[in-house]
């Protein structure tokens, strides 16, 4: 599993660095930047799925 | 005949807004089992209530427009609240990285040191009034450190608040009220100018001065861009705490397996939180106005209609997130639009969200066992900011920390 966050989708809710933040952290102005290169261990897609459902604006997405 | 029509309106609309207020789920349900739209409690500004029109709205800043004025007796469009992408999105990029989390972080231990002095006040006594104790003076609190004023001026920060968000209730007479309203307004406006006149010739650490030092793309910000912006802090960040916290300890009062959770699961308040902001949402509707026609499954809104968006409906409608009639903190679906969502996206959701977290652990920290005072009823407040004016709280003197 990969994690991404769209830039323009992000309106900087901080549901995604909160929910996960072994994968996403915040930057200066609040919004959720993926750490590394977003690839998601095995261990840390129930958080992945979490921060993807827990983002108003559908910014974060997952994909195989 | 037609005065006698009109008193009938309005006791039908004072109706609806106490049901909207006291009974949100409910009433929701109804108005959008009967369709997308409805104006039976304000025909000049109807209201949007599915999840997927708002959800669209709230993102659809060219049809749904925030550019207009009049917000809390403002005469200009306040800052950012009332301006549209894309000169919206230069103001935010100025203003977000001041309510970003890190600083949320920073000025986390005054809020801290608040909420203890509030509750040191009351808490040998074995009671309070949840709502004018804490849930009032302590947003008001923090809104004075922001803005670097001394604490003395608390209670003159209330009357100001008090009048902006809810003239009718110290004025009858709407025509007063928005008199009132409009009067205090401008001397809001005059006192931000003085404040930001000093801050000028005198820079420290607040907010005043980050706003007057700051530059738009080389540019500083006009007197009155400085202004308007103050008044949005004034206007957004007080009342919306109080109600909020009103709302989540209105819940913990009638849910004791919620009180008692968080009392033993320290940071199971940041969940709790953000569930009750969708259960309860206390600002249940934002405004927008229609900057051309726009369809709405076969309706159709015309260019210039002002047209709310039900926070409320949308947060609680089982169309398009499951279970949403439930509290539920381990919920599979999270996403709320308790502060809104698109460009709009409340400025100050960060600063709420520690405020509310650092009240709800500080009390149960301090405070475990709590419950509503005899005899007391919740007497919800008609608002689309929904709130109790009094929550009266007891508990056993001595059983505290």
């Amino acid at each position: 599993m990969r994690i991404s966050i769209d830039p323009d989708l992000c309106q900087g809710h901080g549901r995604c660095w909160e929910n996960a933040p072994e994968l996403v952290e915040d930057d200066e102005a609040g919004r959720g930047v993926v750490r590394g290169d977003g690839v998601v261990p095995p261990e840390l897609e129930e958080k992945a799925r979490q921060a993807a459902s827990a983002c108003p604006e559908r910014a974060v997405i997952l994909s195989d | 005949m037609s005065y006698a029509g009109a008193t009938t309106d309005d006791e039908l609309r004072r109706k609806l807004a106490y049901e909207r207020s006291a009974f949100p789920r409910e009433y929701y349900a109804r108005l959008r089992a009967r369709g997308p739209i409805d104006d039976t409690e304000d025909p000049e500004e109807p209201v949007l209530v599915r999840r997927a029109d708002v959800e669209h709205a709230l993102r659809s800043w060219q049809e749904y427009s925030s550019d207009f004025a009049g917000i809390m007796g403002s005469e200009e469009p306040i800052i950012p609240l009332n301006v549209d992408p894309p000169l919206h999105a230069r103001y935010r990029k100025l203003l977000d990285p001041y309510f970003a989390p890190r600083k949320m972080v920073a000025l986390q231990p005054a809020v801290q040191q608040h909420t203890n002095d509030l509750i040191d006040a009351f808490i040998d006594r074995g009671s309070c009034d949840f709502s004018t104790e804490m849930a009032v003076p302590l947003p008001c609190s923090t809104f004075l450190s922001l803005f670097g004023l001394p604490l003395d001026e608390l209670d003159a920060l209330v009357r100001w608040k008090d009048i902006m968000i809810r003239p009718e209730h110290l004025v009858p007479d709407r025509e007063a009220a928005l008199e009132l309203q409009a009067t205090t307004a401008r001397e809001i406006y005059a006192r931000f100018q003085a404040e930001i006149e000093h801050r000028r010739a005198h820079p420290r650490d607040d907010l005043i001065t980050y706003l007057v030092q700051a530059e738009v793309e080389g540019q500083k910000l006009t007197d009155s861009e400085l202004r308007r912006i103050c008044f949005l802090m004034l206007s957004a960040g007080l009342d919306t705490v109080t109600i909020s916290l009103e709302c989540i300890f209105a819940f913990l009062v009638h849910h004791d397996d919620a009180r008692r959770m968080l009392v033993e699961e320290p940071g199971s308040e940041v969940n709790l939180i953000e569930e009750l902001l969708r259960w309860e949402t206390p600002v249940q509707t934002v405004s927008r106005r229609a900057a051309c026609p726009i369809k709405v499954d076969g309706h159709v809104i015309p260019e210039g209609q002002r047209v709310r968006l039900a926070l409320a409906s949308a947060n609680v409608d089982p169309e398009g997130l499951p279970e949403a009639d439930q509290v539920d903190v381990r919920r599979g679906d999270l996403r709320s639009f308790a502060f809104g969502g698109g460009p709009h996206r409340c400025l100050g959701s960060n600063l709420a969200r520690m405020e509310l977290r650092t009240v709800v652990r500080t009390w149960h920290d301090r405070i475990p066992e709590y419950g509503l005072a005899p005899g007391a009823e919740l007497v919800w407040n008609s608002s689309t900011l929904r709130g109790v004016d009094h929550l009266p709280l007891v508990w056993t003197p001595g059983s505290t920390r």
